[in-house]
């Protein structure tokens, strides 16, 4: 199944009081790897939770393709694999637990089930806590607990709200590494990020503040356009304008 | 720098919770005037090292002493010379700036003369209105966060914790917020700051990375770089579609790499062994030789533990 | 998508994991109904015997003498005859009794005159600062007074017809002719058990997976409202119906209380009062999307109608007639009807269709709405 592609086009969204995103444009060409970097208050979750079919835009639109299809947000959100940023697992339920859930959530063959569930839990190192309640992981094991979670699916398209805030370097490395593992033609990836340093990583980065999008692009290619050094200082130069 | 004016001296610190030992044999000893950084993950012993300082955890086993005295006898006399800005709980949201410093100080016992005058040059200092009308809830993250600086900042203790004062915070914010803490030092005061930003510490005088309850790397920026990273890190760009290949011969030889993008970055200490490795890709990437950065340096320093 | 029973399965599953590995719950729902039976059906005993009464005979005939005995085997009363003033002022000033009984002079000359403008005269004397006992034990001695005319008209025919027709003993406890509150309370305890135990339970679960951040994930996977609805609801029917069978037999083995009606018909009622019970709890939960709220909201339309809109505690018959039709929004009502019905008499089913059929739709129409009210996004 090849990957999707996501299409954002002047999307706003008010979340209470905040206007959260404003009048954002954005694509996300399929196969690649996605960063939606900014601070806190940017406005990545809701864009994450647009994308996610989660929220619907006030005004806007979200679209999503495969190849030059257009595809119905119904139809893509059942080959979406989204991951939030705040805890979402049942800290009571041991990580085989959780993915024999989402097995069923997602009707999968059990046939299938074993043999992806044995292969992420060998990409992701987590067989010897397979026994584990989720609320007993350490931070990086409890992402990649939830990533195995989403990918049983193998989604088209997988949205990942700041899977790295507060992991270690080291789970962190590992995290994007699968996340280079999984991407490509069957699989684009959308994550978030609020650690600048992190902006490098992507293929494409998509550049949010204040609920605006600044720039999208390869990094070079965006920070040579700013002519800054690195990410910090096209929002510290965005402030002081 | 060794051993000139410790503030702060830890030694074999262990503090357990039951069967998990939180903090596990650490030792450092802290300057005064310098910004002493402590790095790692959440989970990874930094909160409760600090609480332990503080003297609001009792060590298991070890000593922690501050200007000399040892923290757990002496909680007392030391609470007032220590300020505290927690990554929680910092300013009640529903007082103004204002009615959140006048109750910062009257729990050190300020005279109400003492606070206005105490406040007035700290907002001087860092820049800030001193009578935003608002409640705390109504003022954006960066104010919030300076006010809360100033609100640990108060009782003018000489010894400064800040944990995670920056988490989630906007680069702008950051920065202001670091020029504040350089100036803070350079005033001789004494700043112990975690963070899990790497970019951040940078800009302290001194680091010490954590992990699992254990120190596994100290020292200034500069010199971890350099232990580290004897030969600096590669990043590779391609001109021919060799990437897979290459990463699976790189690890094949026990050489790490990172995909960054379309780039790829190869922390590679033996330069021979990445160059025999790499060599039947050699006409597919350019390499050129980049700075480390701290990230860097952890990963190796918990790889190379981890090897050992 | 169309539902799959897959999916609910798995659902309920993970549901009945949670509850086997949280022990609060766990200890809730099999020590809740422990307590209730105990308190209601031991402590609280709303039968007063063997009530101490001073006795005061001024007639002392064999007729008086005779009433006294009936009043004596009746078992309610423990009587002191007192003799002289002396002794009664004693009496009245320890304030140990409750009551005096005084028999006027020529009690049992006016008995056997047989005269219906000159009857015998008893008085009880009941301390009112315990208004609830002086008041039962009026309606015992009532009762014992009605039966010692039977016993005199029977020993003297004459005097039948002048007792009059309105002496007849009322049938009014006709099916709990022991006046035995066990009888009443008991069978009504499963009412408010479910009433209020069902709707906690489940007022909790959509509400944590809300604040436990679990269901912004849930949401974005295919799962659909009526699947987490179905799912949620079945661990929990099994859990308060093992509730309801505990009480059940709790009545029949140990209060020895009779069970005269239809079984079947008991069970599946229960069944329906259940899940509609259930379902109240996942609307509330659904709505508020908080477990602090959750539970106030339970508690509101939980506990309170399921003690005060029943008829436990206040008989329906007896309030103002805009709350009789007020208290048949609650299925706690409907319910109490038929289980005291089934357990006290062996009227027909059908005589309970209106009952049953009441909690039936109050069931449909609490599921309807918590899956119509789920959302399936984020949205504030």
């Amino acid at each position: 199944m090849p990957a999707l592609r996501a299409a954002v086009e002047q999307v706003s969204k008010k979340m209470g009081r905040t206007q959260a995103l404003k009048r954002v444009d954005a694509s996300f060409a399929a196969g690649q790897v996605h960063g939606i970097i900014g601070p806190n208050g940017a406005g990545k979750t809701t864009l994450m939770r647009l994308l996610a079919g989660l929220l619907h835009p006030d005004t806007g639109s979200v679209s999503y393709f495969q190849g030059n299809q257009l595809v119905s947000a119904e139809a893509a959100k059942r080959v979406t694999g989204y991951f939030p940023q705040e805890p979402s697992l049942y800290p009571d339920l041991t990580c085989e637990e959780h993915l024999e859930f989402f097995r069923d959530l997602y009707d999968l063959p059990q046939a299938d089930f074993i043999r992806r569930s044995e292969e992420l839990l060998q990409a992701t190192g987590m067989t010897p806590f397979k026994d584990r309640p989720a609320g007993k992981l350490s931070g990086g094991m409890y992402k990649k607990l939830g990533l195995m979670c989403v990918l049983l699916n193998r989604p088209q398209l997988l949205l990942l709200d700041e899977p790295t805030v507060g992991v270690d370097p080291v789970s962190r490395q590992e995290l994007w590494d699968l996340v280079y593992s999984f991407a490509g033609e069957n699989m684009t990836v959308i994550l978030s990020t609020s650690y600048m340093d992190e902006a490098g990583r992507c293929a494409c980065v998509h550049v949010l503040s204040g609920g605006e999008m600044l720039a999208s692009g390869a990094p070079q290619e965006v920070t040579a356009r700013f002519g800054v050094h690195d990410f910090s200082e096209i929002f510290l130069n965005h402030a002081a304008n | 720098m060794q051993q000139i004016d410790p503030v702060i001296r830890v030694k074999d610190l262990v503090v357990s919770f039951g069967d998990f030992r939180a903090v596990d044999g650490v030792s450092f000893d802290v300057q005064r005037g310098e910004i002493f950084g402590f790095l790692g993950a959440n989970g990874a012993g930094k909160t409760t090292t600090i609480r332990t300082i503080c003297g609001i955890l009792n060590p298991s086993s070890g000593t922690v002493e501050v200007d000399g005295k040892d923290v757990s006898s002496s909680t007392a006399v030391l609470k007032p010379r220590i300020g505290y800005m927690s990554q929680k709980f910092t300013l009640y949201p529903d007082l103004t700036v204002r009615e959140n410093l006048h109750f910062a100080g009257s729990l050190y016992a300020m005279s109400p003369q003492a606070i206005a005058q105490r406040s007035h040059k700290l907002m001087e200092f860092i820049g800030l209105r001193e009578d935003l009308p608002d409640p705390v809830s109504h003022l954006s993250g960066g104010v919030k966060q300076m006010a809360a600086l100033a609100s640990s900042l108060l009782h003018d203790p000489e010894l400064v914790f800040l944990d995670e004062p920056t988490a989630g915070t906007s680069p702008q914010t950051r920065a202001s917020f670091w020029a504040l803490i350089r100036r803070l030092a350079q005033l001789g005061k004494t700043i112990f700051v975690t963070t899990h930003y790497m970019d951040e510490a940078e800009y302290c005088g001194r680091i010490a990375l954590m992990e699992r309850g254990k120190i596994v790397a100290m020292g200034t920026p500069g010199e971890l770089k350099k232990e580290f990273f004897p030969v600096k890190p590669l990043e590779l760009s391609f001109t021919k579609p060799v990437e897979q290949p290459l990463r699976a011969a790189l690890e094949k030889a026990g050489i790490a790499s990172a995909v960054f993008g379309a780039r790829l970055r190869v922390r590679a200490p033996d330069r021979a062994a990445f160059e025999q490795a790499a060599a039947p890709f050699r006409d597919g990437f350019l390499a050129r030789e980049t700075e480390p950065t701290l990230e860097d340096v952890f990963l190796q320093a918990v790889s190379g533990r981890k090897a050992v | 998508m169309t539902f799959s029973w897959r999916r609910a399965r798995s659902v309920a599953l993970k549901e009945y994991k949670h509850i086997l590995r949280d022990p609060f719950t766990l200890l809730v729902t099999l020590v809740l109904p422990l307590v209730f039976v105990g308190f209601f059906g031991f402590v609280i005993d709303l039968d007063y015997k063997h009530m101490r009464v001073y006795v005061r005979d001024n007639d002392q005939t064999s007729v008086s003498r005779r009433f006294l005995q009936e009043a004596a085997s009746s078992g309610y009363f423990d009587l002191h005859p007192v003799h002289g003033q002396f002794q009664l002022d004693q009496a009245l000033e320890r304030n140990d009794s409750p009551a005096l009984l005084v028999i006027r002079p020529g009690f049992g000359r006016h008995i056997r005159a047989g005269d219906a403008e000159h009857p015998g005269e008893v008085q009880l004397l009941a301390d009112g600062t315990d208004n609830v006992q002086a008041s039962i034990m009026g309606s015992y001695m009532q009762g014992v007074v009605q039966k010692a005319n039977a016993v005199f008209a029977r020993d003297n025919p004459a005097l039948a017809d002048a007792a009059g027709a309105g002496d007849r003993i009322r049938s009014r406890f006709l099916f709990n002719p022991e006046l035995n509150s066990r009888w009443f309370i008991v069978p009504a305890l499963s009412t408010i058990i479910i009433g209020f135990l069902a709707i906690v339970l489940t007022a909790l679960t959509v509400a944590k997976e809300w604040e436990n951040g679990s269901m912004e994930l849930l949401l974005s996977t295919p799962v659909r409202p009526a699947e987490i609805v179905l799912g949620k609801l079945v661990p929990y029917f099994l859990l308060t119906f093992f509730d309801v069978l505990v009480v059940f037999v709790l009545a029949i083995y140990v209060f020895k209380i009779p069970f005269l009606g239809s079984f079947l018909f008991y069970v599946a009622a229960c069944w329906v009062y259940i899940t509609g019970a259930l379902a109240l709890g996942l609307v509330i939960s659904v709505v508020t999307r908080q477990q602090q709220a959750a539970i106030q909201f339970a508690f509101a339309v939980g506990l309170l109608p399921s003690f005060i809109f029943s008829g436990f505690i206040f008989p329906i018959e007896n309030m103002p007639a805009f709350f009789q039709y007020f208290t048949a929004l609650f299925p706690q009502r409907w319910f109490l009807l038929i289980s005291r019905t089934v357990f006290l008499s062996d009227a027909a089913p059908a005589t309970l269709a209106t009952a049953l059929a009441a909690i039936g739709v109050f069931a449909g129409a609490m599921i309807l709405l918590a899956v119509h009210k789920f959302k399936t996004d984020v949205e504030p």
